[in-house]
């Protein structure tokens, strides 16, 4: 089956995806930081169950115990599941849909955690799946919910509609005009989150951004994804009005055929060397310049993570192999 | 544990990562996760916002001026291991500790009532409640009409709330 990010999505250009989480929890067990293993298994069942039940076949469940590390660090590269819960060796639970679109974290921070990501921007689309599989399932496990405040989580911050929505934008010419930090600013000042979708904290990569809603008490979830919607909206506008003048500007242009002439020819490619080199190609991509469908590189960056690529080739034993199957997979798709 | 940043002060926000496929884990005291601006822009690889909002409420009251004496029961969770970790231990903390929690949860969200969806667990616990209220409601008419010796009128009050009942029970 196909999975989700090889799709084309609606204005794919500049927003690679948009992702929507709803935490719940189950009344009558503690919450998951306090659960013991007996706990967690009784709520393995719960939710299998109801899944199951309710959504029928197209999902698989597994125990995060089953995984080695390395496939757990890959599950989060492709963003199946939080870096918090790739680092869980235990009887946590993970339900997982056939094209990937739709993962529940059993017993990470609270009892469940839905998750269902779209390709490009489908803030309404991915919402109102999430919303129908939360019917389904509030239906046989009773969602444990207070009039007042909401939705109840293990953490104050996620109280009321425990909704976080994320949208992941490529902004490689905002970035080349040195107009990020301002944007960061400006949207924490709206209430909402930007954060480096790879790389570490000070040193994002890539050009990838990802923007979130951050209030979830006192908002509806639909004016929570309208307010999202229209700041993702004016940025992606911002970033095709920079991309029109930088790409005119010739060092941009060296800048992007140049990075696709290294990554067509490298022979050992590091992580950190092809975000940096992949950011101009992607550019290149949405601008015209260069004829590669968008949505192939964004399949191709989260192919060639570390543990994604590790993970996929069992033949891979030292670091140089791995660099030099990374820059083989990138020829490859890039040819 | 102490913080990594200023190895000084207790590290109370964990922060777990993922840089070029290892696993990365970063432990800050309260100052420091502020001033190095974890809860906000270029958090690294799929950061979420638990870990941090536990610094935030512990912030607000200083967890030396409250009394361990209270406790949730059902987790066994005090207001203070509330505070410490960010947590909340089941959802009966928020019954038991919701007047304490509120000032809390308006600082962190600007606003303290929900408008967002409601959950089914919300609509059995009205119905319930409503049905509580109905029977409460029947009853006082039924001895009146008792204490008047309408007893045809305390009949059918009596059906009416056994039916109730009934329902409720089911
Ligand atoms: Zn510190
Ligand atoms: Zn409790």
């Amino acid at each position: 089956m196909s999975k989700w990010y090889a799709e084309k999505g609606e204005q794919n250009d500049v927003i690679i995806s948009t992702r929507i989480r709803l935490a719940r929890n189950i009344d009558g067990f503690v919450y998951p930081h306090l659960l013991d293993k007996e706990g967690k298994n009784r709520i393995n069942e719960k939710v299998k169950k109801a899944v199951f039940e309710k959504l029928g076949d197209g999902y698989s469940f597994c125990e995060m115990s089953s995984f080695t590390p390395l496939q757990a660090v890959s599950l989060a590269e492709r963003h199946l599941i939080s870096a918090d819960f790739a680092s869980r060796r235990d009887e946590s639970g993970l339900i997982i849909s056939d094209d990937e679109s739709v993962s529940i974290m059993i017993c990470e921070e609270d009892h469940v955690k839905l998750q269902v990501m779209k390709s490009g921007f489908a803030l309404g689309e991915a919402f109102a799946r999430a919303d129908e599989i939360d019917d389904s399932l509030d239906s046989s496990l009773s969602f444990s919910f207070d009039e007042r405040i909401g939705y109840l989580t293990s953490s104050p911050a996620n109280l009321g509609t425990a909704m976080r929505a994320s949208v992941f934008l490529h902004l490689p010419a905002l970035t080349l005009c040195g107009q990020i930090s301002a944007i960061a600013s400006t949207v924490s000042k709206l209430g909402l989150s930007i954060s480096g979708a790879y790389g570490s904290r000070k040193k994002p990569s890539g050009d990838i951004y990802q923007i979130s809603n951050k209030i979830t008490l006192g908002i509806t979830e639909e004016t929570a994804i309208s307010n999202l919607e229209s700041i993702v909206r004016q940025i992606a506008n911002r970033e095709r009005g920079a991309a029109e003048r930088e790409i005119k500007d010739p060092s941009a242009e060296d800048k992007i055929y140049r990075a696709y002439g290294l990554l067509k020819n490298a022979r050992l490619l590091t992580t950190e060397e092809f975000m940096s080199l992949i950011t101009y190609v992607r550019f290149g991509a949405y601008a015209g310049l260069l004829d590669i469908p968008v949505e192939k590189i964004d399949a191709l960056i989260i192919e060639v993570q570390p543990a994604t690529v590790s993970v996929s080739n069992e033949d891979i034993n030292t670091v140089t192999e791995r660099d030099a199957k990374r820059a083989e997979i990138v020829r490859k798709a890039l040819d | 544990m102490l913080c990594q940043n200023c190895g000084k002060n207790d590290a109370v926000t964990h922060i777990k990562q993922i840089i070029n496929g290892e696993m990365d884990e970063v432990h800050l005291c309260r100052d420091c996760a502020r001033h190095l601006g974890y809860d906000d822009i270029f958090s690294g690889f799929d950061f979420d916002f638990g870990g941090f909002f536990g610094s935030l409420l512990g912030d607000m009251i200083s967890p030396r001026l409250i009394g361990e004496t209270e406790r949730c029961d059902k987790c066994g969770c005090s207001f203070n291991d509330i505070l410490r970790s960010g947590k909340a231990g089941c959802s009966e903390c928020y019954t038991k500790f919701y007047d304490k929690l509120i000032p809390s949860i308006k600082r962190i969200h600007g606003q303290a009532s929900h408008t967002g969806k409601v959950g089914s667990g919300a609509v059995r616990r009205e119905k319930t409640e409503s049905a509580g209220e109905k029977i409460e409601q029947l009853r006082a008419e039924m001895n009146q009409a008792v204490s008047v010796q309408d007893f045809e009128k305390a009949a059918l009050l009596r059906d009416e709330i056994k039916a109730l009942e009934g329902g409720e029970s089911k």
